[in-house]
């Protein structure tokens, strides 16, 4: 469904990913594992239309993402959902949070009539919102200002926010890095169902075991390159690239 | 104390039997111009601040400096620059505007504005790329990048507001040389503000008007300075 060949980008002088090829497919939960600074950050953001890599294609279907109109790739986008790795919240209600992409997405008149509305009289949460909510266990904390959130509990906000409005593909980055078992567990059901609605998962990790874990595939990233990708089982079995190996027995050391 | 003494009863002439609509004119005078005035600098302030904050373009250094200078420009100047534009030889000359609370309101834009623009700017440019970055990625557009970046620096953003208010509501030196300090026969203020009345009032010995007038805008800039402060409480307790 997404796909990238052959990208290569460089943020100041030497290139932080070299000639990757990746791709995921609807209902598929995609790994990328690799050490700090390796640039898995940079490799979602790359997919998630965020930079515009030098060299290379993103094909979203059968449309290259930048080589299209603006219009047309702020469509593309709009099937896209992506949760950070640090807390990205608005200072604003848990409710206000999730419904966010949903309100981006509606005409200008009937954002501003919803305005005006809600000035007179409150208005209703939209079901999709409480059902994102439901999904990271949070369908309570509808009011509660995000601000007064455990890091956990905004995690999963995150989590909502970016499933709310049915993305097509969901790029989470070390969704978990910072979380305790519990929340760990509540983010990989979440990524799990996810996956059950056809979503297409490309999940950043540092943590192998997670992604044994979550993953259908795993894409390993080293030195600039994805030294190895296929089915998790293999990946971590029989990989077949040297560093690979290493990197899995915990050899090699970054 | 004779002299005191003997200017006790030249206060206390009912001299101004209009004294009341002197006064709510004055203050209706001050709150229309400086609030104009403020509602037209915010409109330019808060995009220039996000340009300022969030982009890169030709130019970019000449706007900075023009609104650090602007902030510490003396508002008489300020007053002349606008007296001339607006007068026969001005290039708005054409418009009528000298002696008009227009005219007041130009100049005290141009006092507000690069105060508020900078108080805006420090204020936006407080919101974390991360929450700019979660806007962008949930599918908005530069617009509601925009829109998000103001929302979440409000608290900064009022404050600028409201200091901006608070120069131009207190400010005589422009006003005074752009407005002319008119007032009608009958005691209505045409363009005359609490601070051009206050020195009016007391360079004629009437003390009290002028300590009546001096006393409402003192309680204007202090409510002002209460909301001020509150909103930076609200802004520190996130
Ligand atoms: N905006 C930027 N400008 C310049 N260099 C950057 C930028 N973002 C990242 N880098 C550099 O690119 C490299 C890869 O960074 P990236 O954040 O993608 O790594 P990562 O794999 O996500 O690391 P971590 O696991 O610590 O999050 C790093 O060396 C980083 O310093
Ligand atoms: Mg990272």
């Amino acid at each position: 469904m997404m796909e990238l060949d052959g990208v290569t980008h460089t943020y100041d002088t030497a290139p932080v990913v070299e000639d990757l090829s990746l791709s995921v497919e609807s209902g598929e939960v995609v790994a990328i594992i690799g050490p700090s600074g390796v640039g898995k950050t940079t490799l979602l953001r790359i997919l998630a239309l965020f930079i515009e890599p030098q060299t290379g294609t993103i094909r979203f279907g059968d449309t290259d993402v930048w080589g299209c109109s603006d219009g047309e790739r702020l469509a593309l986008r709009r099937r896209i959902g992506m949760v950070f790795q640090e807390a990205s919240l608005f200072d604003a209600t848990v409710g206000r949070n999730v419904e966010y992409g949903l309100k981006v997405r509606r005409s200008w008149r009937d954002r501003l009539s919803d305005g005006l509305s809600e000035v007179l009289r409150s208005n209703g949460t939209p079901e999709t919102v409480e059902e994102a909510l439901g999904v990271v266990g949070l369908g309570e904390q509808l009011d509660q200002h995000a601000k007064s959130l455990s890091g956990g509990e905004a995690q999963r906000v995150s989590f909502a926010r970016a499933l709310a409005y049915d993305p097509d593909v969901l790029l989470l980055d070390e969704p978990t890095s910072d979380l305790d078992p519990r929340n760990t567990a509540v983010i990989e059901e979440a990524v799990a169902e996810a996956r059950n609605r056809g979503i297409g998962v490309v999940i950043a990790t540092h943590d192998m075991h997670q992604a044994e874990r979550v993953a259908d595939r795993v894409a390993v990233l080293l030195d600039r390159e994805i030294t190895e990708v296929g089915p998790t089982d293999t990946v971590f079995e029989s990989p077949a690239d040297e560093r690979t190996a290493k990197f899995i027995d915990g050899e090699l050391v970054y | 104390m004779t002299v005191i003494a003997g200017a006790v009863p030249i206060v206390s002439l009912p001299a101004f039997p209009f004294e009341p609509q002197y006064v709510w004119s004055i203050i209706d005078v001050s709150l229309y111009v400086s609030g104009l005035a403020i509602v037209f600098s915010t409109a330019v302030s808060l995009p220039v601040a996000l340009l300022l904050g969030f982009t890169e373009f030709r130019g970019k250094q000449f706007l900075q400096a023009i609104i650090n200078t602007g902030m510490g420009f003396p508002s008489v100047v300020v007053g002349l620059l606008v007296l001339f534009a607006v007068s026969n030889q001005g290039p708005l000359g054409g418009l009528d505007l000298v002696f008009t609370r227009e005219a007041m309101i130009m100049s005290q834009f141009v006092l507000a504005t690069p105060a508020i623009t900078a108080i805006s700017l420090a204020a936006v440019s407080g919101v974390e790329e991360n929450v700019r970055d979660a806007a962008h990625v949930l599918g908005g557009t530069r617009v509601d990048v925009a829109l998000v970046t103001i929302k979440e620096a409000r608290y900064g953003i009022a404050t600028a507001i409201l200091a901006g208010f608070g120069r131009a509501i207190s400010e005589v030196g422009s006003v005074l040389i752009v407005g002319g300090n008119i007032a009608s026969a009958d005691g209505v203020s045409k363009t005359r503000t609490l601070t051009t009345a206050i020195q009016l009032e007391a360079r004629q010995g009437r003390y009290e008007t002028a300590m009546v007038l001096g006393g409402i805008l003192l309680v204007i800039v202090l409510l002002i300075n209460a909301v001020v402060v509150r909103l930076g409480e609200g802004g520190v307790m996130q």
